[in-house]
């Protein structure tokens, strides 16, 4: 690379930073100025930094964060406030801005123009810069992924079922997929297939085969291979593309072939047509069978479904025999608890003092009180829902411990509380420990170090935040280890490590007890800090379990393998 | 007399062009940030040529390409900002930029595929890497405050950022080539 491209990418990210003087740019003009080199180089870092503006924006390369420093004491609680919440400044407000120009002119100009035959232009643009100010959490997708069979990813990271599709490359090596477009089209894509997904209106596609549903809504939704363009005007119909041409069967409605060679061909009901890769068209015969519709996708969806199940129930089973659970829920009865949430731990494996199996297991038997009993991750098993202040399960667990494992099966509709409680004991004495969720979306977990006021404080391991809008309604899973001999605390989110901490001498606690219990809300309002005693979550859980190790990363993994809806 | 099946109705027409509009959002940002280099400028100048191109959308024509169109709005928009004598200081001067405006529409008509290669291009980084591009470029930490955090100093950090990108922007033209060879 020459100096002077090196003295331009310094020049430039002064620029960037607000640091560059006169000088400093009028030496910019004058190497853009003389030299071509230095021209194609200067637009192609600034398309660069456009576009990781964009793509920050979609919040598709959001790496795992890391840590960025452990060595921040207890307090450090509102500056890690701060630094989570995710600025959308800059490119967050253009795209804002954008969505409401081409909405207000969207909506204003046809009403307007319906009623008024004119339009001024004036409001519109104080619309365009009123709502552009509210810095809103703005969801890029464009496309929704609503089933999975089989698939097996083409180089590129693995999606799950509920995620949004952002503009880009959509690649199955193998399997089903169904995509749902925001305007309303749905498409089943048979792998191996390649994408690029450029609207909630378009796609472009590489290879593969795919049926496209499209409602009277969505009409319009169009698929492009090379130059032609398969635009529907409210039907179904498939779409075939491999290196021999492509293949369009019309199963119903009707749909416009565009492209610039040849002239516009509709095709209606019942009808094929194939475009060889040399461009021509030739009839063809409709083959229906041969693209996945939406009932079979539904059924081989609802099969692999049952199955994960079962899967879990066999988990399940052995988990509640393991030794070292403490306490386990796992919802497995639909049917009436009479306010009851059953333990589903093995009694045989709780040993009491005599060092026989203690039988009264039913003493961890939660108590259900205003949670409502609803579906949990297969309808097959239940859940409970808290809404309200007063929503919890009240738990009594005997015993002492060292470490520890928390892991449930949950699902948030929102952080609504400065604490949401996942598991918080009733006292907080000293070694009773509490997990939660900060309303910034941090899981926080810590252990009464004394019980005495003065004494040393407590640790909050706080992970940053994991908690995005598009989580909503989603069941997660959240899982924290206390690990007493390797002094740190982990916290996990869907099987991998968000964060983890070392927890110093002085505010380790090796022996850890529970008591009297709630889950998802707080039983002691009595307290002098009361005015944040309201902790009841916003949302559903599902799985419960406590043990008396810190499962490693393999292990949590494993639970929440076998535990994926 | 009624108006003939071959004229589109106004309301046609605006949904089109509302559709082209959104559709190339992205392209119009990549072309007027490139000329301008600043985040909230681009943005106020995307937003002016929104306004622009929609009070022109009886020049609009659903038969032609949208883009070649836009990026001339565009220009326009962004020369007369770069002339505004009341702006602060500016990157480049009009004839520069006017001079780079060919160059710059021909990136920015492709900005889609540079971030699809972009995103190819980062999971190559080291999560370190990763992380300091996330910090400046995401969430838009100033220099000096990443310096403090991770204890380097600020010419450091500078230095690893043009690393990065220097990286990065090899890593998408290849990507980029190889994808036109295909």
């Amino acid at each position: 690379m020459s100096k002077i491209l090196d003295e331009l990418d310094a020049l430039l990210l002064d620029w960037e930073c607000g640091e560059l003087n006169d000088a400093g740019i009028e030496r910019v003009r004058e190497i853009l100025r003389t030299d071509e080199a230095a021209q194609a180089h200067y637009v192609q870092q600034q398309m660069l930094i456009a576009a990781m503006g964009l793509e920050a924006d979609s919040g598709l390369q959001n790496p795992l964060p890391i840590e960025e420093k452990q060595s921040e004491p207890t307090r450090s609680f509102s500056s890690d406030l701060t630094r989570s919440r995710r600025p959308h400044r800059r490119a967050g407000y253009w795209v804002a801005v954008a969505a409401s120009v081409a909405f207000a002119v969207m909506s204003a100009r046809l009403v307007y123009w319906e009623f008024f035959g004119e339009t001024r232009t004036g409001s519109m643009a104080a619309v365009g810069r009123d709502s552009g100010e509210a810095v809103e959490s703005t969801s890029q997708g464009v496309a929704l992924l609503t089933r999975l069979v089989d698939v097996q990813w083409d180089d590129q990271p693995a999606m799950e079922v509920g995620e949004a599709i952002s503009p880009g490359r959509f690649a199955l090596a193998s399997g089903f997929a169904q995509v749902e477009f925001f305007c309303g089209a749905t498409v089943i894509i048979e792998g191996p297939a390649e994408l690029e997904v450029v609207s909630p209106m378009m796609a472009k596609v590489r290879s593969g085969r795919l049926r496209a549903q499209v409602p009277p809504a969505a009409r319009g939704f169009s698929l492009t291979v090379d130059d032609m363009t398969v635009v529907d005007l409210g039907t179904e119909f498939g779409l075939s593309v491999s290196d021999d041409g492509a293949d369009v069967q019309v199963f119903d409605g009707e749909v416009e072939l565009q492209s610039p060679a040849a002239p516009i061909r509709r095709l209606t009901a019942g009808e094929a047509i194939k475009r060889t890769d040399s461009g021509e068209f030739e009839q063809s015969t409709i083959q229906p069978e041969r693209f996945l519709d939406s009932s079979s996708m539904a059924s081989r969806a609802e099969g692999q479904r049952q199955q994960n199940f079962e899967r879990w129930k066999a988990w399940s089973q052995s988990f509640r025999g393991d030794p070292r659970v403490i306490a386990y829920y796992a919802f497995d009865e639909p049917s009436d608890w009479r306010r009851r949430l059953p333990s589903t731990k093995d009694p045989s494996t709780t040993l009491d003092s005599s060092n026989t199996p203690n039988q009264h297991d039913r003493e961890l038997d939660g108590a259900i009180v205003g949670a409502r009993q609803v579906k949990g991750r297969w309808p097959e098993k239940g859940g409970l829902e808290f809404k309200h202040p007063a929503d919890r399960v009240r738990m009594q667990i005997p015993g002492e411990y060292s470490s520890l494992t928390f892991s449930c099966w949950v699902k948030i509709d929102s952080l609504d509380r400065w604490y949401n409680s996942l598991f918080l004991t009733d006292n907080y004495n000293q070694g009773e420990p509490h997990w939660q969720i900060l309303d910034t979306g941090q899981l926080f977990f810590s252990v009464r170090v004394s019980s005495e006021d003065g004494g040393p404080e407590h640790r909050e391991v706080l992970s940053p935040s994991f908690w995005d809008p598009s989580l909503s309604g989603k069941w997660i899973h959240l899982a924290t280890t206390y690990d007493v001999p390797n002094q740190q605390v982990v916290h996990y989110l869907n099987g991998s490590e968000i964060h983890r901490e070392s927890i110093p001498d002085h505010q380790l606690v090796p022996v850890t007890r529970f008591g009297p219990s709630t889950l998802c809300n707080w039983s002691s309002p009595l307290r002098p800090d009361a005015h944040f005693a309201i902790r009841n979550l916003n949302g559903s859980i599902d799985e419960f379990a406590i043990l008396s190790e810190a499962l490693d990363a393999e292990q949590i993994q494993e639970i929440y393998e076998y535990g994926k809806p | 007399m009624e108006p003939t099946g071959n004229i589109e109705s106004p309301r046609g027409k605006s949904e089109r062009f509302v559709r082209q509009l959104t559709e190339h959002q992205n392209r119009l940002y990549g072309y007027v940030y490139s000329l301008l280099g600043d985040h909230a400028r681009a943005s106020d100048v995307v937003q002016e040529t929104n306004l622009v191109l929609w009070r022109k959308i009886d020049e609009f024509d659903p038969e032609k390409p949208f883009v070649p169109w836009a990026f001339a709005t565009a220009r326009f928009q962004v020369l007369a900002h770069l002339r505004d004598q009341n702006r602060d200081r500016v990157l480049l001067d009009a004839e520069l930029a006017e001079s780079l405006s060919g160059q710059v529409s021909d990136q920015a008509s492709q900005i889609d595929s540079v971030r699809q290669a972009l995103r190819g291009c980062m999971q190559r980084l080291s999560e370190e890497h990763q992380q300091m591009l996330h910090s400046r470029y995401s969430t838009g930490k100033p220099i000096a405050e990443m310096a403090t955090i991770s204890g380097r100093s600020v010419s450091s950090i500078k230095v690893s950022l043009m690393r990065i990108r220097r990286q990065l922007s090899e890593c998408i033209e290849n990507r980029l080539a190889t994808e036109a060879d295909k």
